[in-house]
């Protein structure tokens, strides 16, 4: 199954914490790109993940060439057109920057949004998007605007939490509905990713069935007592009823992948990094689990599998 | 009976006995020397036996019987006339299914036959000891599949089985995999 995003990093401060180091990263089977990653850095304000930094909010660059993008020429190698940089604070302080690639071929289909109230400080709007090959979705998403508690951002930002809509063919939750189904679009993804005293930034992620964002999506949230990691949800295109196996489970601070996120407040990638995948794993063999914090506190985990 | 095809590697091309022997025997025959393209030659005429005739097997020939061994395996007579001990050893490991030293009088027919028949029987032996070997990596793979089971979800030994077999099933896959598809699972959460 061919998924949207291609590769997927972490990048995190150095031991002074004045630079962006490596650290770990899906990159499937595109090894020249992951090689030309592993040896960059990144100051403060430079590069796509030194931007998303230095700006404190999640960026969306859909072309690399004559860009601040650092890795061009080996991204165009690998197919690779589009970045989105998260940046995930606690506080002040940058804990990791998430990155995400695309690629632009036809067969990809769907969306990843920046919604802001940077505009007008009661309403969302998208403040950067990747359409891919939606471009008539693109331009009817950016005239819209959402109020708080208003289609999927706007309940994301109400809510400070995850959501993950199956179906988007209900209007009252997603008022561009109709448009996306007519794109492909299928299900989609909201995450409150950083905020401040003035402006909130939402990511959404649209999925298509053909290439789906990831092969699952699950939203842990830690229990009322705040003592166990719950899912609370879990989606795949294809039912997969060993992923829903796992993910009965609970999860306590600081055990396995999932504790370790809850316990450092780090995102972490897990599974397999290496480009010779095991077509037998006929599911899932890599993850990338990402806290979602609110006041130093993590709200949830999202965990993309592929 | 179906006549044999014999493919005759020949140290000098100008030698006549085996092949004339072979001809003789009813076998049909394609004589030439080794060569760079002898994998070719061996995988487009897919003889039911290779015989080689030389005076010592050279390490270029040894390294192509071991390929030949991995990837086409085929019943391999030797026939050398000065051979080392380490060079036994080696053309042995490369598969030769018969070797003959300064043999070149004996039974023809019955050399090749009783080679093809060894041949066979190490087949069968070489295919059931990998499927011995793929049941024991299932066999520790759905015990580990089974602990990991036991462990997250609080099962029975039995219970743990029967969730596997049941997964296994839905997938139309067997236990082994399925053990992998749940030790992979694991993995990602660890």
């Amino acid at each position: 199954m061919k998924t949207f995003i291609k590769v997927t990093e972490i990048w995190v401060p150095d031991k002074e914490r004045t630079q962006l180091e490596f650290g770990s990263g899906l990159y499937g089977a595109l090894t020249d790109f992951k090689a030309a990653s592993k040896q960059q850095r990144f100051a403060y304000n430079e590069g796509l993940p030194g931007k998303a930094w230095a700006q404190r909010r999640p960026i969306v660059l859909t072309e690399f060439e004559h860009s601040y993008f650092m890795r061009t020429s080996a991204a165009k190698q690998a197919g690779l057109t589009c970045g989105i940089a998260i940046p995930l604070f606690s506080g002040d302080f940058l804990l990791a920057v998430v990155m995400f690639l695309c690629g632009d071929d036809e067969g990809h289909a769907g969306a990843i949004e920046v919604w802001s109230n940077t505009n007008a400080a009661d309403m969302l709007s998208v403040s950067a998007g990747y359409y891919g090959t939606l471009h008539h979705f693109e331009t009817l998403s950016k005239q819209i605007k959402l109020a708080k508690g208003q289609g999927i951002p706007g309940l994301v930002w109400q809510n400070t939490l995850p959501i993950l809509i199956e179906d988007i063919g209900q209007p009252e939750l997603f008022i561009r509905g109709l448009e996306a189904q007519q794109a492909g679009i299928t299900t989609c993804l909201g995450i409150p990713v950083c905020s401040d005293t003035k402006h909130t930034y939402i990511m959404t992620f649209l999925s298509a069935q053909a290439t789906p964002i990831a092969k699952r999506i699950q939203l842990w949230t830690p229990d009322p007592q705040g003592e166990r990691l719950v899912c609370q949800q879990g989606y795949s295109k294809n039912s997969n009823d060993l992923a829903q196996l796992f993910e009965t489970l609970t999860v306590t601070k600081g055990e396995g992948a999932l504790g370790r996120v809850w316990l450092t407040g780090m995102p972490v990638i897990s599974g397999n990094h290496e480009s010779s995948y095991t077509p037998e794993l006929d599911n899932l063999s890599a993850m990338l689990a990402m806290p979602v914090i609110e006041n130093g506190r993590l709200k949830a985990i999202v965990t993309f599998l592929f | 009976m179906t006549l044999l095809n014999i493919v005759l590697i020949e140290n000098d091309l100008n030698s006549t006995l085996l092949e004339y022997g072979l001809k003789g025997a009813g076998f049909k025959c394609l004589k030439t020397q080794h060569s760079s393209q002898f994998l070719e030659v061996v995988k487009k005429t897919a003889p039911d036996a290779v015989i080689f005739n030389l005076d010592t097997p050279s390490e270029k020939i040894t390294a192509d019987l071991h390929h030949l061994s991995q990837h086409f395996p085929l019943p391999v007579i030797m026939f050398a006339t000065d051979i080392t001990v380490e060079a036994i050893n080696q053309v042995i490991k490369a598969g030769v299914s018969e070797l003959i030293v300064n043999g070149l009088e004996n039974n023809l027919p019955s050399i090749i036959h009783i080679a093809i028949a060894r041949f066979n029987q190490q087949q069968v032996l070489k295919h059931a000891l990998e499927e011995a070997r793929v049941q024991l990596e299932d066999r520790k793979q759905i015990d580990r599949a089974k602990a990991i089971l036991i462990k997250t979800r609080n099962f029975t030994e039995n219970e743990a089985y029967h969730t596997l077999r049941k997964l296994a099933m839905d997938r139309s896959i067997t236990l082994g995999e399925m053990a992998k598809n749940v030790i992979a699972m694991a993995e990602l959460l660890k």
